[in-house]
């Protein structure tokens, strides 16, 4: 493995905005690097790689630590009202996150909202209490959300095509749990992971986000796109699997009846969610819009466009099967 | 109907009708699959990619029981006779032409023969031929559609923008009335017609030599294919037609190779230690042009005759009849290129290591005369030259040669021996042989006993029962007991010489009768059918007891 350049450095640290619950609120996002996610077994995952390998706790606290001042820095010169702080793993588990470091950001962003990421196996009703507590202490607006990659509500896709160790049951009951404490839930679906044809994965995120709207605070769609090093990619280089269009998108973003935010990693690109090329930087323009505006009109303005690889499209959706597919690249 | 029946073969492409229901469906075509099988539009979220572990399709692989049943070169595929089968998604293979051969000759090898193959997804006019080569059968519309999706124009020799079909390149019905699903579909079904005809002609192989040429990809499958055990066992004996040697590829078509294989694993020369190498002409068979008479003339039989020629390298006089010397047309220029050049020397070289003679005359003029002395070189004997012009049929060149083999002693008939031993790998050392007829239809007697007739149009020997039992071993199909009535069925058959190719002359026994015919089927596909025509039966002889 290539020694890691800047280890004292988060992955990544920037600003902007988040919608949350019709509030348009500024936010700093940061991923930092930790001792990676335990699980480390998804099919399309590559930040599964972005850990520190084979260093003592005492070291991880240390390292974890210095990125975390980097991200009070950047807090103190922003003031934003949200933090999302991802670990490319799991936030809750202390094999990942030390809980020396979990204690640490809840008094780094105390009186803020606060969004982190776990598996449900991770997730502790005291532990949430504790940090539920504390966020409040100051500021009773202060919400802690749990972000959860449940990926589909569909158990036979989630283990087959992902293989995730997830039962949307264990998911049903973790969001009541969340609940019960007073944290809130964010659900990530990962649409189109590899063995779907365009209309399977379609219809698996429309009837995935039907399910979780009642249990589900926060519903961000993930398009799946083709990382470095992962299964998919291995698939994706044997010409077995191709991203979802981003007709495919915004035909579930205009359908769906709640607000979900999409941010097409890759977008346009082979290895991303991609049209034919002419299409594709308006429909992503307009889902970065919609993403803060909710505003369902765009989206389905964006389905009465046409393009010359709208029919392609079309053709995909009712003809390919799973016996004959990926039909296009 | 029920099941699979091949009617027609050609290589490893095959013509044929396939069962679903009461209904009866000839292949190789395209169909609307969906309508024929509704049971793969119940096949939801059951994909498996083509690359998949073996671990993933134990888990994940599901057979409904219905047809056409899935395969998976990582599955265990235990399929009867009979079957439709599909490959699934390996459309994505075209563009890997070396996994796809080896995945097919794989599968191939365990799948009885008679099973019909539904490659879903790929088919399109271009690369229909190729399909039908690597042995798929059974093809829908889907690419055909997808490319109408697309506005794309398809035709034999490749993809359009949709705006061409208006100059005229195709006036069927969906090119009259502007409509592209309607000529894409067409496009699709008329090649796939044109390919079935040629299949039951017995020229596909020379239709997909010039088909292939569109893409690289498809070029390689065809060479892939070429260099394959399957090929070998399914390539016929002969044909009747021409055998077109048209491109560089021609040279490495398994009837070029088995041609020079058997020159030198089972062919036997006749007594003599003097050959002479003369030039090849367009008449065949050759001794019956103008310039292979006056050669003839020249060396009076004082000499073992062998022709060079492209692409077969060297054929001795005695076999000129043996397919495809005798049916073998290629564009004559003079000019010889290297991979030609390399092949003949290797052929040369091969056989003169493996048949030494004291004196080898090169009658040759040009090109040929270089490539000889080049074998010459390489097996290390000493060539003499009595070409004394560009012209070897001139008076000067031929009195050179005649010359040159005053003084040697003249060599006996050699048709039998050199042609048994060329087909059946038998050296048949029978006494009293008289051939007779007006060649090149020859009957070979003893007394008033026929053994053998040439089959000019074949290029094979035909033996009788008299003279099967001159060749105690080989080119036997075994069946159980009953007295064949018309053809032996593949069913029937216990055993068979793995030698056996289609077109090839055997010899059927069973306890209850004998037949001599010819192998409509190769050994491996009579043993592993259960379904069709084996052999064609010539005469069935019942046996005593």
């Amino acid at each position: 493995m290539k020694p890691i350049k800047k280890p004292e450095d988060p992955l990544a640290i920037w600003n902007g905005q988040d919608r949350i619950a019709d509030n348009i609120l500024t936010s700093v996002t940061a991923i930092i690097r930790s001792g990676g996610c335990s699980w480390n077994r998804c099919k399309m995952c590559q930040y599964r790689h972005e850990r520190f390998v084979g260093i003592e706790t005492g070291e991880l606290i240390r390292l974890m630590s210095a990125q975390l001042n980097k991200l009070e820095e950047e807090i103190n010169k922003v003031k934003p009202q949200v933090i999302k702080l991802y670990t490319s793993g799991s936030f809750l588990d202390p094999a990942e996150v030390p809980s020396e470091i979990q204690d640490k950001v809840i008094n780094l962003v105390k009186g803020k909202t606060l969004i982190v990421e776990s598996r449900c196996d991770y997730i502790n009703k005291d532990k949430l209490k504790m940090m539920v507590e504390t966020l409040k202490e100051e500021n009773d607006s202060a919400d802690l959300f749990i972000a959860i990659g449940l990926e589909t509500t569909s158990d036979i896709i989630r283990e087959k095509c992902i293989d995730k160790g997830l039962l949307y049951s264990d998911f049903q009951k973790m969001t009541e749990v969340i609940h019960a404490c007073g944290a809130k839930v964010k659900t990530y679906l990962l649409h189109k992971p590899p063995y779907l044809t365009e209309s399977e994965a379609h219809s698996d995120m429309m009837k995935s986000i039907k399910e979780i709207i009642p249990i589900s605070d926060l519903i961000s769609m993930n398009p799946c796109t083709v990382q470095r090093n992962t299964h998919v990619e291995s698939m994706w280089k044997q010409q077995a699997y191709r991203p979802p269009y981003l007709w495919s998108v915004a035909s579930i973003l205009a359908g769906s009846n709640a607000h979900v935010t999409c941010d097409p990693i890759g977008g346009g690109q082979t290895r991303g969610p991609h049209n034919c090329g002419r299409c594709d930087s308006v429909i992503l323009d307009a889902i970065r819009d919609y993403n803060l505006s909710a505003d369902r009109d765009l989206m389905q303005s964006v389905m009465e466009m046409d393009c010359s690889c709208k029919k392609e499209w079309e053709y995909i959706m009712s003809e390919e099967k799973s016996w004959t597919m990926p039909l296009t690249r | 109907m029920k099941g699979v029946e091949i009617l027609s073969r050609d290589g490893t492409a095959r013509y044929g009708r396939f069962g679903v229901g009461e209904d009866t469906f000839i292949f190789p075509a395209a169909y609307q699959t969906t309508d024929l099988f509704p049971a793969i539009s119940k096949r939801d979220l059951t994909n498996i990619p083509v690359l998949e572990d073996k671990e993933f399709v134990d888990r994940y692989l599901v057979r409904d029981g219905e047809e056409p049943v899935p395969l998976h070169i990582r599955a265990d595929n235990e399929v009867p006779s009979g079957t439709t089968v599909i490959t699934p998604n390996w459309h994505t293979l075209l563009t890997r032409p070396r996994d796809l051969c080896s995945f097919l000759d794989t599968l191939k090898s365990t799948i009885p023969p008679d099973t019909c193959w539904y490659l879903p997804g790929a088919a399109l006019p271009e690369n229909a031929a190729i399909l039908v080569h690597a042995g798929f059968d059974l093809f829908d519309f889907i690419a055909v559609d997808l490319a109408t999706a697309q506005g794309i124009f398809c035709l034999p020799d490749g993809r359009y923008p949709e705006k061409v079909m208006e100059e005229g390149l195709c006036s069927c019905n969906g090119c009259s009335s502007g409509n592209l699903l309607e000529h894409n579909r067409i496009a699709l079904q008329q090649e796939l017609a044109h390919i079935s005809r040629r299949i039951r002609d017995g020229t596909f192989r020379e239709y997909l030599d010039g088909r292939c040429r569109t893409k690289p990809e498809f070029v390689s499958i065809m060479r892939h294919l070429e260099r394959s055990e399957r090929m070998e066992q399914y390539t016929p004996v002969s044909r009747s037609g021409p055998f077109y040697a048209t491109s560089g590829d021609s040279i490495h078509r398994v009837e070029v190779k088995r041609f020079a294989d058997r020159l030198v694993d089972r062919y036997i020369p006749p007594v003599t230690d003097v050959a002479v190498l003369i030039p090849c002409s367009a008449k065949k068979p050759y001794s019956l042009s103008q310039s292979h008479r006056k050669f003839s003339q020249a060396i009076g039989r004082r000499a073992h005759e062998l022709i060079m020629t492209s692409p077969l390298g060297l054929v001795p006089r005695d076999v000129e009849l043996a397919y495809p010397a005798a049916a073998y047309d290629v564009p004559v220029t003079g000019y010889w290129d290297h991979e030609e050049r390399y092949q003949i020397t290797e052929t040369l070289v091969r056989y003169f290591t493996r048949h030494p003679y004291r004196r080898v005359i090169a009658h040759l003029d040009g090109d040929a005369r270089l490539i000889a002395q080049d074998a010459a070189d390489k097996a290390g004997f000493e060539l003499e030259c009595t070409c004394q012009s560009e012209r070897p049929t001139d008076h000067e060149s031929l009195s050179a040669l005649s010359q040159a083999l005053s003084g040697e002693r003249k060599i006996k008939s050699h048709l039998v021996r050199g042609m048994i031993s060329f087909q059946f790998g038998y050296d048949l050392k029978a006494p009293n042989l008289e051939v007779k007829g007006s060649y090149p239809e020859q009957v070979v007697k003893r007394g008033r006993n026929l053994l053998f007739s040439t089959d000019p149009s074949h290029g094979l020997m035909r033996p009788t029962f008299d003279g099967w039992s001159l060749l105690e071993t080989g080119y036997r199909v075994y069946i159980d007991d009953f007295v064949p009535q018309g053809d032996i069925l593949a069913p029937g058959v216990m055993d068979a010489d793995p030698v056996i190719r289609p077109g090839d002359e055997v010899l059927v026994i069973g306890d209850k009768a004998m037949t001599t015919g010819r192998a409509v089927m190769g050994a491996d596909e009579m043993i592993r059918s259960s379904r069709g025509v084996a052999v064609r039966v010539r005469k069935v002889k019942k046996l005593e007891g």
